[in-house]
């Protein structure tokens, strides 16, 4: 207990503890119990055991569509999503790293922005640009401009869900592979070329095998955010009823039958679980990734020669379709009076700055600029994640401080995985944790549903993954001997945090902050249940316009939080040189 | 067989000339090290006949076919060239055993499973790896590696061996081991061998012929002893050997019927093997290895030194001696120690003093003595 590194690795466990596993029991304890709704249904008192939940969601023929096929269209499109995320990311980073493909730098840049968006971002553009009139007589850009029909499977479902989920997450490939093989030894490929071995059998011999841990790490990131995806499906699933486990959860939860949607909560959790698990024993076998890192010495780039570029060119334009594309699409919905009509004499800027009585047509909602409930959530919005950034970045390095310095002890690993837990939780299932935990009173703690703190308190807990990630990597990297040496001239444990420890990782520090900060700012799915009129923040008031219908609102909001988001990275980036791809890794 | 020609070869990264106009020929069966201070270009130049680096100018022979012309537009890709290559990290394939790693460039040239198996058997009899052949390289030490390493390289039987500094990884007993290992396997396959490396010891020790360059640029290609006893310039001079021999800066007294040199060490005579031509009052070096001083016999041109340090070994000692105003390098062979401070007499018999000129090329060779 002389170590300041094992009095924080204690207050974490409780800390931890109460916050993420006294949650996940009461959860299981919820799916055994009748709850006030199902009680009449049921035929029994609130609060008596049952296994009809379990036996509902599972063994009954209704099963098939309250958990069956939502799993099964939940599988298909992570899997989806995982597969378009490493192909797209993967390549994009085998053409930076390895040949001369132009633009680089422009190109990387633009490839990593739509980590930074909301989620739905893409799912939005691709709903205002395919939508047919399935939906209800608005037609989409494509049909308002060829007249043409597109598809359902083209425009709803199975389909654009994996791709935009892919395409959105793929900065997470390109991060994870392009950093492994920026840094592999270009000498193994070197080595193999000089043996006489073709380009393509050192990609698939060599090249694959070695990027093979971060292949693996970006399909956990990508499944996981995949399967915990709300606002996509909602999105692009509900027009021809796609349901998937996520909006199966809304459903189950906001009606009345709370006890199956905890059972399906479990089972998300279940799974993510299990998929952790197998990725922790692929990448711990005995072939020994650690000595991939070398002097990454003159790498020569693969010349393209003619394919130059014809490859830039496309590398470029489906860069810009991702990235730029959707944001001009949200600016062109949020101004247009008459859906699906673009000619010039239909737009007005009236949905951002007219008032109550110019917009009949929107019941009299204020035009963005104008309502004050906007203004309101986006204060709260602000102040959430500026909250959650502040404690969840704090708490998180505290708690990489604590593990790195314990390493080896029981106590760290258990507060490793402690920490690293609520990034497994999908975002939904954990806060209908929180949701069933803190709605009555327990203990010395008061019912918090409906407060701000209550929001605070799932976004810090949500977001530690993050922050205690880059601060284990910060940690990693610094010499235990750098603390020792002011431990033996007699300075004290703060100081030497703020004036070592802190000071030379400022960067991986700072990005601890920043990711909870942009996480937080575009979350929805965490909060839409939790979140009540009074505390509404940006992406569920946008939630809110869309279920209503008012496209120009949700548009104009969705552009309104990545310009936001965009900004605050820029200014931060600029002013500390942290960025957002540094904090990645789990 | 192999023959190796660099014609007028430079290479520029951006701004920064890393190989600049060099040619040289490298004789079959020859081993030849490339060596030089870290950045010299040593490395690259080893990649541009591997064809790992593309030369910015130039012309690279192998065996009298042209692998690379700039003028003629050839560039051969490097699986084509018949080189093998050696790593200074080993570059092994961490995901393949030893087997595999050794196996896999035979595998690339299409032979069947029998032939290959026998191969792989022989290569690891041939480095003394038998029993590691089913692990992984991060389970094996770093000798062990390098063995693979070698193995791998050699099974395809290539004519010509590129070493990037293979040895620099390993500790000093493992690098003579496998110094003689090298100077073996160079025999017995008869293959001509280039080889990169920072250390002159390395490189005297090992090669046929050392080709010294310093900021690309060529400075001297030709055998050990002749780098070591008539390097072309103070570069070269001070670069090879072990202590750094001793290079005095002296004004030119007189040239009449021998040079009188003026010293740091004292008034000088210096008598060339061969007659040179020099100006009065002009700034020569002369160079004098530290074992060409010795415990001065008889009285003639002795020199009045006091010991400054003294580091017996067993086999030699080596000082440092302090003689007029100048700090000398001196190495006294046999079982021998001198108390600091002690004042000793030597002398220095050698007829291989170097002489440079006032730009550092040498001049000639002769025989010193005090005046």
């Amino acid at each position: 207990m002389r170590k300041p590194s094992n009095v924080i690795l204690l207050l974490m466990t409780i800390f931890l503890g109460y916050l993420t596993l006294f949650p996940l029991l009461q959860m299981v304890k919820d799916t055994f119990t009748v709850h006030v709704s199902e009680s009449i249904r049921l035929n029994k008192a609130p609060g008596e055991f049952t296994l009809s939940h379990w036996a509902k969601v599972l063994f009954d023929p209704s099963s098939l569509s309250i958990f069956y096929k939502p799993f099964l269209n939940s599988l298909a499109t992570s899997l989806g999503a995982c597969l378009v995320s490493l192909v797209f990311g993967g390549v994009f980073s085998w053409l930076v790293t390895r040949t001369n493909m132009r633009w680089k730098k422009i190109l990387s840049t633009l490839f990593v922005f739509p980590y930074i968006m909301p989620s739905w971002t893409l799912a939005l553009a691709w709903y205002n640009i395919f939508k047919n009139s399935v939906v209800g007589g608005v037609p989409g850009t494509i049909q308002a401009i060829t007249g043409l029909e597109p598809p359902n499977w083209l425009a709803y479902g199975a389909f654009p869900i994996a791709l935009v989920t892919g395409l959105h997450y793929a900065p997470f490939a390109y991060i994870m592979i392009g950093g492994i093989l920026r840094n592999m030894d270009a000498n193994l490929e070197e080595a193999a070329m000089m043996l006489k071995t073709s380009r393509k059998r050192i990609v698939y011999k060599i090249t694959i095998p070695m990027i093979m841990p971060a292949i693996l790490s970006t399909f956990l990131l990508v499944f996981s955010s995949a399967m915990s995806s709300f606002a996509v499906p909602t999105f692009l699933g509900l027009p021809v009823r796609y349901q998937v486990l996520t909006t199966q959860l809304y459903r189950t939860l906001n009606g009345i039958n709370q006890g199956q949607g905890y059972c399906i909560a479990m089972l998300m959790i279940l799974l993510s679980v299990a998929i952790l698990a197998f990725n922790q024993r692929v990448v711990g076998t005995r072939k020994n990734y650690t000595t991939v890192t070398g002097k990454s010495s003159n790498i020569s780039f693969i010349n393209l020669k003619k394919g130059r570029n014809v490859i830039s060119v496309i590398v470029l334009i489906l860069v810009l379709i991702v990235s730029v594309l959707p944001l001009i699409s949200f600016a062109l919905e949020s101004i247009i009076l008459l859906p699906g009509d673009y000619s010039f004499d239909n737009m007005t800027l009236q949905f951002w700055i007219g008032t109550a009585e110019q917009n009949s047509i929107a019941n009299n909602e204020p035009g963005l600029l104008k309502n004050p409930e906007l203004w309101k959530a986006l204060f709260n919005s602000l102040k959430l994640s500026l909250i959650c950034a502040l404690t969840a970045g704090t708490l998180g390095f505290l708690a990489g401080y604590g593990i790195v310095r314990g390493r080896g002890t029981k106590l760290a690993k258990l507060v490793d995985n402690l920490a690293f837990f609520p990034y497994l939780i999908p975002s939904m299932a954990f806060s209908v944790i929180y949701l069933s935990m803190f709605s009555t009173r327990h203990g010395i703690i008061p019912p918090l549903y409906g407060t701000f703190f209550l929001l605070v308190l799932i976004g810090t807990v949500k977001y530690m993954p993050f922050a205690s990630r880059s601060g284990m990597n910060a940690m990693m990297q610094l010499s235990n001997q750098i603390e020792e040496a002011g431990e033996i001239i007699g300075v004290k444990w703060p100081k030497r945090m703020s004036r070592l420890v802190i000071p030379i990782q400022k960067s991986s520090f700072i990005s601890g902050y920043l990711l909870p900060f942009t996480s937080c700012m575009r979350e929805l799915s965490l909060f839409v249940l939790l979140v009540t009129p009074s505390n509404r923040v940006l992406t569920t008031l946008l939630f809110y316009y869309n279920e209503k219908g008012w496209n120009q609102y949700s548009n104009g909001i969705n552009l309104m939080i990545v310009i936001i988001v965009l900004v605050i990275n820029a200014v931060v980036n600029k002013i500390t040189g942290a960025s957002i791809d540094k904090g990645i890794g789990g | 067989m192999p023959k190796i020609e660099l014609k007028n070869i430079t290479k520029k990264f951006g701004d920064f000339t890393a190989v600049d106009n060099l040619s040289i020929t490298i004789e079959d069966g020859d081993f030849v090290t490339l060596l030089g201070p870290s950045g010299c270009g040593k490395t690259t130049t080893l990649r541009q006949i591997a064809g790992l680096e593309t030369p910015t100018s130039g012309e690279i022979i192998i065996d009298g076919k042209i692998v690379f012309s700039s003028e003629k537009m050839i560039d051969v890709s490097p699986s084509k060239r018949d080189v093998g290559f050696l790593f200074q990290n080993y570059a092994l394939w961490p995901h393949m055993t030893v087997y595999q790693n050794i196996a896999f460039g035979l595998e690339n040239l299409k032979w069947n499973k029998a032939d290959i198996d026998k191969r792989v058997k022989e290569l690891l009899a041939l480095l003394k790896i038998e029993e590691f052949e089913a692990r992984y390289p991060a389970e094996i030490s770093g000798g062990q590696q390098q063995r693979v390493a070698i193995a791998r390289t050699l099974a395809t039987n290539p004519r010509v061996l590129l070493m990037d500094e293979p040895l620099s990884n390993l500790d000093a007993k493992l690098r003579m081991e496998m110094r003689t290992e090298l100077k073996r396997l160079h025999r017995e396959t008869g293959a001509t061998f280039v080889y990169v490396t920072h250390d002159q010891l390395e490189a005297m020790t090992l090669a046929t012929k050392i080709c010294l360059l310093n900021n690309g640029l060529l400075q001297q290609y030709a055998p050990p002893l002749e780098v070591y006893s008539q390097p072309h310039n103070l570069f070269v001079a001070d670069f090879v050997g072990s202590p750094q021999i001793n290079l005095i800066h002296c004004s030119v007294v007189s040239i009449d019927d021998s040079i009188v040199l003026d010293s740091g060490i004292g008034r000088i005579q210096f008598a060339p093997r061969s007659p040179i031509e020099l100006t009065k009052g002009s700034c020569v070096t002369v160079g004098i290895r530290p074992e060409y001083f010795t415990e001065a016999e008889n009285g003639d041109g002795i020199f009045n030194a006091e010991v400054v340090s003294s580091l017996p070994s067993g086999m030699e000692t080596t000082m440092k001696l302090k003689i007029g105003k100048e700090m000398v390098n001196s190495v006294h062979f046999g079982l021998v120690d001198y108390p600091v401070g002690e004042k000793i007499e030597i002398e220095d018999r050698s007829d291989k003093n170097l002489l440079f000129d006032t730009d550092g090329n040498l001049l000639s060779l002769g025989r010193i003595k005090i005046v």
